[in-house]
């Protein structure tokens, strides 16, 4: 009854919404979503979703049936910002079942990202069997942990992590996973060709980021894409490699919240400057390539932005559904070719575009 | 009352100009600690900026404190036996401080200004508190100090 009352609402609602200079179609996959930060498309085309209080949850993509994967996250922190945050699958999911999920765990006064991985049975009704395979630096309060995952091609894994708010400066400290990017093999393990050993820190990838919400692999390109949020403006688009310095909190083209200056500094040699840059802020927090185009959620925005690539420069071609003065927390690419969004609300849906 | 309302302003102002200088300097301090090189210039502009931007937003958390740690001063200060200034600069520091942990509190971030992070820039916010209560009560000459000075000359 449910699924059939979302899919009237949804046709009735959304179904041949015209834009600017296309036509999408959206659909209400499911409602009643809890602060749903991130999502995954099982082979079977289904979802599993999670929420930041700790849910995750398994999504018919077809007859929107919404159940509860039974999952017992050890120390999960969920607080605030912190929680549950993204889950993946494993390369070989098919065959090894494997999903990986970020999280804060921990206490108030003590708390990390933290990503562990376990098994998903057949009937996407639990996951079992979890070890935690990474830690990060421990911090105090519940703000900025990244905790977006992706896949290079050699099978090391990629997670985001932010510097904790008050732990700015700690994002130039190479003896400290806070505002870095961190690569590990599929176990945790240190990969032999990380760009820095630092023992305090050994999987440090890149460093200088704030509070990476987004990061995509671009096989296409051969290209590692991300976003930050930056403080009262510069939000960045950025090209990651390998042991670069992103800046923060060195250089910004935000300033505070209490309107002082982070840095008077937009520019130093030896830091990247950005792909481009949003101010004021939108708050990028979900990032995904579809059909060679880049796609960026906005929760302060509210909107969704569709990035082309043209003349080796990502250009903005369009906005969406800003007209639904939504908050969007995640966007992913389906198998199914359509364009996957999650709200960001304690009554969130997700939201299917095709065009 | 014309007095007390300008006291008041210049209070806010001067401690808020003074609090935005400050807090410039340690951020600047910890960019250096980074080997970042702020000349003179750069430091002057920042500051400037910042005196600009950041102090309006330090001049809404200290005048709402004010509102309610100057009458408790007040207060405190009539019922003394030597009154003076003094409490109305305490009254300033401690409500300035509770106005940050109110603050911090409620509002989503963990630390809203960046220098209340470490102690010595905490104590260095606070105490622009304690000069905004200092200057209300020398400016307003609303303390029972200025009032027993005024008394005794009359005698």
């Amino acid at each position: 009854m449910k699924a059939l009352a979302l899919s009237v609402l949804s046709l009735a609602l959304y179904a041949g919404a015209t834009f600017a200079d296309e036509e999408i179609t959206l659909s209400v996959i499911a409602d009643d979503l809890n602060q749903p930060w991130g999502l995954a498309q099982l082979p079977d085309q289904s979802w599993l979703v999670t929420e930041r209080g700790g849910r995750l949850l398994h999504i018919d993509a077809n007859s929107n049936a919404t159940q509860t994967v039974a999952l017992n996250l050890p120390n999960l922190f969920a607080e605030a910002q912190a929680g549950l945050f993204e889950v993946l699958l494993a390369p070989d999911f098919e065959q090894s079942r494997k999903v990986y999920l970020s999280y804060a765990c921990g206490v108030a006064s003590r708390n990390t990202t933290c990503v562990s991985v376990g098994m998903l049975n057949q009937e996407a009704t639990e996951v079992s069997n979890l070890e935690v395979i990474f830690s990060g630096t421990d911090k105090k309060g519940a703000a900025h942990y990244g905790g977006r995952m992706t896949w290079l091609p050699d099978a090391t894994l990629l997670l985001t992590l932010g510097d904790g708010f008050d732990y700015r400066e700690q994002a130039q400290n190479l003896d400290s996973y806070l505002g870095k990017i961190v690569r590990m093999n599929a176990d945790g393990s240190v990969p032999e060709d990380n760009p820095f050993r630092h023992k305090e820190a050994p999987l440090i990838y890149s460093y200088g980021h704030r509070n990476v919400q987004g990061i995509v692999y671009d096989a296409e390109r051969d290209a590692i894409w991300q976003h930050e949020h930056g403080p009262r403006g510069g939000d960045e688009l950025n090209k990651i490699e390998a042991g670069k310095n992103y800046g923060w909190p060195l250089v910004t083209y935000g300033i505070d919240y209490t309107g002082a200056y982070v840095s008077p500094l937009q520019k130093l040699p030896g830091t990247v400057q950005p792909l481009l840059q949003w101010t004021p802020s939108l708050a990028p927090a979900g990032l995904a390539l579809h059909n060679g185009d880049l796609w960026v959620a906005h929760l302060a925005g509210q909107r969704l932005q569709r990035f082309r690539f043209v003349d080796g420069k990502w250009q903005q071609s369009q906005d969406f559904l800003q007209e639904r003065e939504t908050r969007y927390r995640a966007v992913a690419s389906g198998s199914d070719g359509r364009l996957y969004i999650l709200e960001d609300s304690p009554n969130a849906k997700l939201l299917a575009i095709s065009y | 009352m014309i007095r007390i309302a300008l006291a008041f302003l210049v209070a806010l102002v001067v401690a808020s100009i003074t609090a935005a200088i400050i807090q410039t300097q340690f951020n600047i301090a910890a960019l250096q600690d980074w080997s970042v090189e702020i000349d003179w210039a750069l430091r002057k502009e920042a500051t400037f900026h910042d005196i600009i931007n950041f102090s309006p937003t330090f001049a809404i958390i200290l005048g709402t404190s004010l509102l309610v740690s100057l009458p408790v001063a007040y207060f405190i200060d009539r019922r003394r036996p030597n009154p003076e200034p003094i409490w109305f600069l305490v009254g300033g520091a401690v409500g300035l401080w509770v106005a940050f942990l109110i603050v911090d509190a409620l509002l989503p971030m963990p630390t809203l200004i960046a220098v209340n992070r470490t102690l010595p820039g905490l104590v260095s916010m606070v105490a622009c508190g304690g000069l905004a209560g200092y200057l209300f009560a020398r400016v307003s000459k609303i303390s029972s100090y200025s009032s027993h000075q005024s008394e005794g000359a009359a005698a």
